[in-house]
């Protein structure tokens, strides 16, 4: 197959998903006596109607790209990080202690604690790394159990050591270290620019460098990469390196870019949301950020749907998660050695096939 | 004596390819029949089809005269028949025990009633001669105990015709000897067994009567005492020699690497390597003969650093290693065109051109900045160059290649391992499955690599392959160089023993 | 009663639903296939069975309700990676993500969204009567709530079927060697089947538990981990029942003590204690490392030989 046919081939599956997750979410509309259609068009408005409304998608889109980067670049790697959640909670902790504690302002501020968010998520991705190198598996139990670990220390530094008097939260952080908004009059900052530029900076590595080259070959056959001398170790260690710190990075710019403060539920199911969008984007990181769109869209505009319809908020939770589910059995229904005999039959071997010879 | 199982012109069609083709067989009560053939003979298959895991494309199979049709393997266990494979079905987590009564059909009762099972168990090892210890696992025996669990379990079942695939393979000489009492013991008891075996030792002791596939066809059965080991190898490899395509050399200039007492696993005889020395000179092809499984894929795989020896030095280019990774190797001009070229040579899901340049994504040929911006037009160029010069047939350089066939996914191996101008080539049954025309051209390859200087060591179980391609042949069995043959006018009666053992 | 005693008495209650969910995973793994969905079945079993308590009054109809959408969501893990050979982890993540939404989604459209939390009331406990009086022993073993003695009769009951019966024997062959399964004539495929309907109901159960028997409210996120340290004390349990009860004791102890810890307000901050059952499987499965333990096929999919 083409790159072009591949392309193709790799749309059809979670486009036909979202096709018929949105169905069966009309069906549930339509008996919880509202209208489908109209329920679509006031989450479109919502969405992206208005400027102030898209504004508010990309802002919501932001942490959601973050994590489903850094799911993406794992599961490249052959890796599977689920410790998305605590790696981009330590970020944003980090970020918040320098933020509050450390007396800066401005631009040094704001990039020190981007830096260190980065760096926290990196080492907190580490612990699970450095265990799958010497002792095997288990890292995916261990990067959870690492993700609860996160929130509950989180939990101590807005409820003790930087609380906000009495309420469980801490301060905000000061406006100077604030991220700014690009425009205006909508709600996305700065922090939605620099999660499109990691995007497209993993999308460069992976697919025009010689270290990303050799990466996704160990993602696809451990065995044949060790053959040709790749030093697959220290490919898998970086992977969760980096996808850590992606997600760090990503809890650092949601703490500086849209909250401001930590607070009970900051970040909560970012991590596990970043891995079903990097997986329905087919491990794509382009792909990827666009899902992310897709399903921050889904959200902002389901609370137009509940004012406009009355239709709750969390039948859009229920969509996405069919598409999930369909997305994943799709393409492993497309990987069956059965369907592709059926896929042949169907087009009567009339493609020039090229297993001549 | 009495017939016990006829099979009538089997065939067994895949696609376009004979597997079997019109076999008869006739196995009598109370007999050792063995089947003889060489690795692709069809023996797996036609086996396969008795046990019930395969149907027949054609054919008719009669067990004590009534014609049946075994449909599954638990058919096959019912009407009597039953395989020791040799790759073992037995669960490493259980016991002795454990693994004979699984799947047990003919026990009542929702309990094991271990008792009367160990009973009914101990009375037929003691029959047969099957000395066993029911209560330990599987992973605490011998390989020679093992075999015995899986004799034992095909009896438990009710097997009167046993299959034995290659049996010895795995078993020191005493096991053997042991194998062979207990086969004895087996047909005073009145069962039947078939035999498939390579090594003629063991086919002359042991066998009543013997027939002998090639390429998927019978060519005769004949009696064991009237035959010799000699006529048997010939009618198993079957060939005469047929002048080579290939001018042989006779002294190559330099020595491209040196093995020297290399041993690996040595006790393992199906896995192993025992004090293995060899030379492959800079233009010369040196061809390892030997049957699958007798330290092939070792011997490949320390002689590319993906395995580390136990004892014994390497060479390569005169210059002694001390670190075995496949890095340093391949950064010392060793190229290697795998075992399996799924598995360790091809990355399946990348394209044609990827694979192509799989190695050499760092150079400045292909990326700017030692790896910063991968220059992909000049490596489609490139590919193009390759696909043309290599007669790579696809869709598109831009194809996965794991959609190439089987002799288009071997080119863009070599593609790749050629033009990295090795100095040393280990070639590892590089036209397995392939038609004739990808052979001719992967060999035409080869020796244009030979004429450039380039040390060729080739391992293949294709006999024909090696006595064409060779300079010089060594053969390989259970672990150990067996001699050391000429490549011009190779005396191939001498060498097929060799190949089987002796 | 003496601190001890209390601490042990909660360890027990507090590691039953982890008991139901482990063993959940020891059928399902037992059969070769690796379910790390559990966390998404407890909490759509936590959610029906608050429900259906919470309209029929019966706690244990809200079990069986539990139960039975467990049983439900789980086939669909079973379709797709039984017969569609989807891959195991990725498809139990997808669990993961679709049956708390299923289950939040329900939550809403019945209960709406105020933030008052509706109430049932719990199941009863039952005292067996005479044992109970033993002093502790008798607390411990004897007067619980009949789901706890339903968990260790179901220990018994697993022990006793992969130990002793002809038919545990073979669904454990096709979680370690399959292919010598099915050439003995053992039908994998169903027993695959069989294992995800078992693995879906308890799990279920194990959800349902905690909102009718544990706590008597539902909130999001109740589950709280429980689906993947159930992974842990399988792990941790060697893969059997009787290990699997002491690594959930364990557990369940880890969390009795860090409540007690708080309690005791030693003047840490109180997450800090939260945190130890997390960290304490963390450091329990680096110790033992990962040597290939537990059922040698399991995570890989299964496809039939040729014919």
């Amino acid at each position: 197959m083409t790159k072009f046919k591949r392309a193709l081939t790799s749309f059809v599956v979670p486009l036909l998903s979202i096709l018929l997750a949105f169905l069966i979410g009309a069906v549930i509309m339509i008996v919880l006596g509202a209208n489908p259609l109209l329920a679509l068009k006031y989450l479109w408005k919502g969405a992206f109607g208005t400027a102030a409304n898209l504004g508010t998608t990309l802002a919501k889109a932001t942490p959601l790209i973050f994590t489903a980067l850094c799911a993406c670049f794992a599961y490249k790697c052959g890796v599977f990080n689920l410790g998305g959640e605590g790696q981009f909670i330590m970020g944003s902790v980090v970020a918040c202690l320098i933020a509050l504690q450390s007396g800066l302002t401005g631009f040094p501020a704001i990039l020190l604690c981007l830096v260190a968010g980065a760096a926290a998520g990196g080492l907190w991705g580490l612990i699970p790394g450095v265990l799958k190198i010497t002792r095997g598996q288990n890292e995916m139990i261990i990067s959870i159990m690492l993700n609860y670990v996160a929130t509950l220390f989180m939990g101590v530094i807005y409820t003790s050591w930087l609380r906000d008097q009495n309420i469980p939260q801490t301060p905000a952080i000061p406006d100077s270290v604030k991220l700014s908004r690009v425009f205006p009059n909508m709600r996305f900052t700065t922090a939605f620019l620099i999660a499109i530029a990691v995007g497209l900076i993993l999308y460069y590595y992976l697919f025009w460098t010689s270290n990303g080259f050799k990466l996704r070959a160990v993602g696809y056959n451990m065995t044949a990469s060790r053959f040709n001398g790749f030093p697959v170790k220290r490919y898998i260690l970086a992977s969760f390196i980096v996808s850590g710190a992606v997600a760090g990075l990503g809890g650092a710019a949601e703490l500086l870019g849209t909250q401001f403060r930590l607070i009970n539920g900051f970040g909560a199911g970012y991590g596990f949301d970043g891995v079903a969008m990097a997986l329905i984007g087919q491990l794509h990181p382009i792909a990827s950020m666009v899902v992310a769109i897709f399903f921050a869209a889904l959200r902002t505009g389901s609370t137009t749907m509940q004012a406009g319809t009355g239709v709750p908020t969390s039948v859009s939770d229920i969509i996405q998660a069919l598409v999930i589910v369909f997305t994943v059995a799709g393409m492993a229904l497309v990987k069956l050695p059965e369907f592709e005999a059926f896929r042949l039959r169907l087009s009567g071997g009339r493609k020039k096939e090229a297993k001549t010879v | 004596m009495e017939e016990l199982l006829r099979m009538e012109h089997i065939s067994k069609r895949f696609g376009d390819f004979y597997a079997n083709k019109d076999i008869c067989l006739s196995v009598a009560k109370g007999e050792v029949h063995t089947l003889l053939g060489e690795n692709g003979a069809g023996k797996s298959t036609l086996m396969n089809i008795l046990i019930g895991l395969y149907q027949p494309t054609e054919g008719k199979i009669f067990l004590n005269g009534k014609e049946e049709r075994i449909e599954s393997p638990s058919q096959a266990v019912k009407l009597g028949i039953g395989m020791v494979h040799q790759h073992f079905m037995l669960v490493e987590a259980m016991t002795v025990f454990e693994n004979i009564i699984l799947g047990d059909r003919n026990s009542k009762g929702l309990f094991i009633d271990r008792a009367a099972r160990r009973r009914e168990i101990e009375a037929l090892a003691e029959k047969y001669g099957l000395d066993v210890e029911l209560d330990k696992l599987i992973t605490e025996i011998s390989v020679g105990a093992q075999q015995r669990v899986e004799i034992l379990k095909a009896l438990y079942h009710g097997a009167e015709l046993l299959i034995l695939d290659e049996p010895s393979a795995a078993l020191t000489d005493i096991e053997v000897e042991g194998l062979f009492a207990i086969m004895k013991k087996l047909i005073s008891e009145g069962k039947s067994i078939i035999f498939i075996s390579h090594k003629m030792r063991e086919v002359l002791h042991i066998s009543d009567r013997i027939t002998i596939l090639r390429a998927g066809e019978v060519i005769t059965t004949v009696e064991c005492c009237k035959t010799t080991g000699p006529e048997l190898a010939n009618l198993m490899i079957g060939r005469e020699l047929a002048p080579s395509h290939y001018e042989k050399v006779d002294r190559p200039k330099g020595e491209a690497f040196r093995l020297t007492n290399i041993e690996y696993n040595k006790n393992s005889k199906h896995n192993g390597l025992s004090d293995v020395s060899l030379t492959v000179g800079r233009g010369e092809i040196v061809g390892i003969a030997g049957v699958d499984g007798n330290g092939q894929t070792q011997l490949a795989q320390i002689v590319t650093g993906v395995l580390t020896p136990d004892a014994g030095e390497l060479d390569l280019k005169d210059k002694k290693i001390a670190v075995f990774n496949p890095n340093g190797f391949i950064e010392d001009g060793v190229s290697l065109i795998p075992e399996d070229r799924n598995l360790q040579g091809l990355v399946g899901n990348m394209t044609v051109a990827d694979n192509i340049v799989l190695k050499q994504t760092d150079t400045p040929q292909f990326s700017g900045g030692k790896g910063f911006h991968l220059k992909k037009k000049t490596i489609e160029s490139y590919a193009h160059e390759m696909a043309e010069k290599y007669d790579i047939r696809c869709a598109s350089i831009d194809q996965e290649v794991r959609n190439l066939s089987g002799g288009n996914q071997q080119k863009v191996i070599l593609a790749r391992e050629l033009e990295s101008k090795p100095d040393l080539l280990v070639a590892v049954h590089p036209t397995r499955g392939l038609d004739i025309g990808a052979t001719r051209f992967i060999h035409d390859c080869m020796i244009e690599a030979r004429a450039r200087g380039v040390g060729i060591l080739l391992i293949s179980a294709d006999f024909d392959e090696i006595l064409e391609m060779s300079d010089r042949i060594l053969v390989i069995f259970e672990g150990q160089l067996m001699g050391e043959f000429p490549g011009k006018n190779p005396p191939i009666d001498e060498i097929s023993l060799a190949m089987t053992g002796k | 009663m003496s601190f001890a005693a209390n601490l042990i008495l909660a360890s027990v209650r507090m590691a039953v639903p982890l008991l139901f969910i482990a063993l959940a995973e020891l059928y399902s793994e037992r059969a070769g296939m690796v379910n790390i969905g559990l966390e998404g079945l407890a909490a759509i079993g936590s959610l029906v069975g608050f429900l259906v308590c919470f309209v029929t009054g019966s706690a244990w109809l809200g079990i069986l309700a539990g139960a039975l959408v467990g049983v439900a969501v789980n086939m669909i893990y079973a379709f797709a990676t039984i017969t569609l050979c989807a891959n195991q982890i990725v498809y139990g993540m997808a669990i993961n993500i679709f049956a708390p939404a299923l289950a939040s989604f329900i939550y809403r459209v019945y209960f709406g969204t105020g933030s008052e939390l509706s109430q049932i009331t719990l199941m009863n406990g039952i005292g067996i009567p005479g044992l109970k009086d033993i002093p502790f022993l008798g607390d411990l073993l004897f007067n619980q709530t009949p789901m706890v003695y339903l968990a260790y009769l179901l220990v018994i009951v697993t022990v006793i079927y992969f130990g002793k019966t002809r038919s545990g024997l073979n669904f454990k062959s096709v979680g370690e060697h399959p292919k010598a399964a099915a050439t003995l004539g053992i039908p994998v495929t169903k027993i695959k089947y069989v294992s995800c309907v078992l693995c879906g109901a308890l799990a279920g159960v194990g959800g349902a538990y905690l909102t009718t028997c544990y706590a008597n409210t539902y909130t999001e996120g109740n589950v709280a981990g429980r689906g993947f340290i159930a992974l842990a004390a399988v792990i941790f349990g060697r893969w059997t029942g009787g290990g699997i009860l002491l690594a959930c004791l364990f557990f369940g102890f880890c969390d009795a003590l860090q409540i007690r810890l708080q309690v005791a307000n030693f003047g840490l901050p109180y997450q800090f204690f939260q945190m130890i059952p997390y960290i304490a499987t963390v450091v329990v499965l680096s110790l033992i490392g990962a040597k290939k333990a537990g059922p040698r096929a399991g995570g890989q999919p299964y496809r039939r030989e040729e014919r």
